[in-house]
């Protein structure tokens, strides 16, 4: 473990690079009781950012905010911009289907829809481009190759993807979301139902990923967060307390609760 | 080792479920049998080939039969889109909305209304105008009784399907329309496709309701616009005459039904079987 860490202070990339996504002043509320306090965090482009932080801290919610799931239910409301790209996409002006085509969102459990492998990827691709066949098949199966799953599925496309084991249904997952080519990818704690080899590939493909887009991923697990990320910003009680690069985070963190939490005084 | 008391009151509650069950088996096979017996001697070709004849001649049930499939079939096509389409919006659109909480209120009373009221509604709305007993009033008041069934069992499939998956379909961007009709549909057609068998089961073997609608006609009629045999009401009218041939076509009609109802049931099953792999 400290190896490792000491490892990623070596290869700390310099995060000078441009923000992808500016949350300003962010109030979260589930009816009256409020989730996020006054939150402030950009987060860099082709990075990978975690968010940490103990159960009930709001790192779910942060994530649900930026690509505004969370307007399923009536009852939940939030307050502050998100900025992408210089829009502020809280804006109910703002497209909801742009926002959602240019941020990806995978979940904690898989959630293949019950239909074939290669419905599963085409779902959403074939909303948003009429593609002529040929064309599909190359999208659906370069989305399949980007989450690493082709090899094990290129002979069954057309069968069941409840069929598939969960690691595969998570990867399917990230597959259907690479497929309408987003921007940003939310990963809502990816790997908790997983087990450890289906983490690692995981992992490992998040490693990949992170050269063409900007990820953010909430995990309950601190070995995961200092593994694929380069900043991590914690969490607690709704605020954000401390962000910084991910090897300063882990080994010399500014405010004592951040050091609290990571040599596991609570969580 | 057990204390006695304890065994005797183990063996007691035991033999108590099992005489409860056999209680209620009983019933179910008795009448089982009976239609076999009683109706397999009618069961003949001509019951599929003949009218219903006048009493004391000979004949089948082919107009029955004929009026009612035609009768269910049109409440199928009238009841099941409307019924698919009100469960989707209590389990899909409404969840939040006090509007959708009064339609599952007012569903949930209709599903227990008694049929013969439905029939009685359906007379004055469609029998009297029109000054003569249809085939067509007869499937109206079919599918109002198969609707509440379609839609409750809708609602209930629909709210099976995990909500995970409906956000993760939603984080796609694609519309709500989308979302239901490819996935949301999918995930939950065996549900569904058990509810719509059910409601059919169901009113196959109506007969209240067309007393009042369908009434009955003892000759050919294709027509839904005039009076149109149908089994329930022939098996009630040809039970209660003092004719052998009536009686024992009256047999035939209702092991035909229960075999049908039955046939259901089974499809039911498998459908409900396939939906949980």
């Amino acid at each position: 473990m400290i190896e490792l860490l000491e490892r990623r202070v070596k290869e700390a990339t310099p995060l000078a690079l441009p923000a992808k996504i500016h949350v300003r002043d962010l109030d979260f509320f589930y009816g009256k009781a409020q989730a996020l306090k006054k939150v402030e965090l950009a987060v860099p482009a082709n990075s990978v950012t975690a968010i940490i932080g103990p159960s009930g801290c709001g790192k779910s919610t942060l994530l649900r905010t930026i690509n505004r799931i969370y307007e399923l239910y009536p009852d939940q409301r939030a307050e502050g911009e998100v900025v992408i790209d210089g829009h502020n996409v809280l804006d109910p002006r703002y497209s909801l289907s742009a926002l959602r085509r240019c941020v990806g969102m995978v979940f904690q459990k898989p959630t293949p829809f019950a239909t074939s492998i290669r419905k599963n990827v085409a779902f959403a691709l074939s909303y948003y481009e009429r593609l002529p066949k040929g064309e599909l098949a190359d999208r659906i199966e370069d989305a399949l190759r980007h989450a690493a799953l082709w090899d094990e599925v290129k002979d069954k496309l057309d069968s069941s993807a409840l069929a598939l084991s969960g690691g595969q249904q998570q990867r399917l997952c990230i597959a259907r979301t690479l497929a309408v080519r987003p921007e940003i990818i939310l990963l809502d704690e990816p790997t908790s139902a997983l087990d450890p080899i289906s983490t690692a590939k995981i992992e490992e493909l998040i490693h990949e990923l992170r050269q063409h887009f900007t990820i953010v991923i909430v995990t309950h697990n601190m070995q995961q967060a200092a593994r694929v990320s380069q900043r991590t910003a914690f969490f607690h009680l709704g605020e954000l307390i401390e962000v910084g690069e991910t090897s300063q985070i882990f080994t010399n963190p500014h405010v004592q609760r951040t050091q609290d939490y990571i040599t596991g005084r609570y969580g | 080792m057990m204390p006695l008391r304890r065994k005797l009151a183990d063996g007691a509650a035991l033999l108590f479920a099992l005489a409860a069950t056999a209680f209620g088996l009983i019933w179910l096979v008795w009448i089982l049998w009976t239609t076999m017996a009683e109706g397999a001697a009618a069961l003949t070709p001509s019951l599929f080939t003949q009218m219903t004849p006048p009493p004391g001649g000979s004949g089948g049930l082919l107009n029955a039969f004929y009026g009612s499939a035609v009768m269910v079939l049109v409440a199928l096509v009238l009841g099941t889109p409307v019924g698919i389409a009100a469960g989707t919006y209590l389990a899909e659109h409404g969840r939040h909305s006090r509007l959708a909480a009064i339609v599952g209120f007012i569903n949930d009373i209709l599903l227990s209304a008694p049929s013969i009221v439905i029939g009685l509604f359906v007379y004055e709305l469609a029998v009297r105008p029109a000054g003569h007993f249809s085939g067509f009033a007869g499937a109206i008041a079919l599918a109002i009784i198969l609707l509440p069934i379609v839609v409750r069992t809708t609602d209930e499939a629909l709210r099976l399907v995990p909500n995970q998956m409906r956000e993760a379909a939603f984080a796609l961007g694609v519309p709500a329309w989308r979302i239901t009709s490819r996935i949301i549909y999918k995930a939950g057609l065996s549900g569904i496709v058990t509810g719509v068998l059910l409601g059919l089961a169901r009113i196959a073997g109506e007969t209240a309701p067309l007393l009042f609608t369908a009434l009955n006609n003892q000759f050919w009629s294709a027509s839904l616009a005039q009076p149109l045999a149908n089994v329930p009401v022939v098996i009630f009218q040809y039970a209660m005459s003092p004719y052998d041939q009536w009686h024992a076509l009256a047999w035939a009609g209702a092991l035909v039904l229960t075999a049908f109802v039955l046939g259901l049931n089974l499809m039911v099953r498998f459908f409900a079987r396939r939906g949980n792999r």
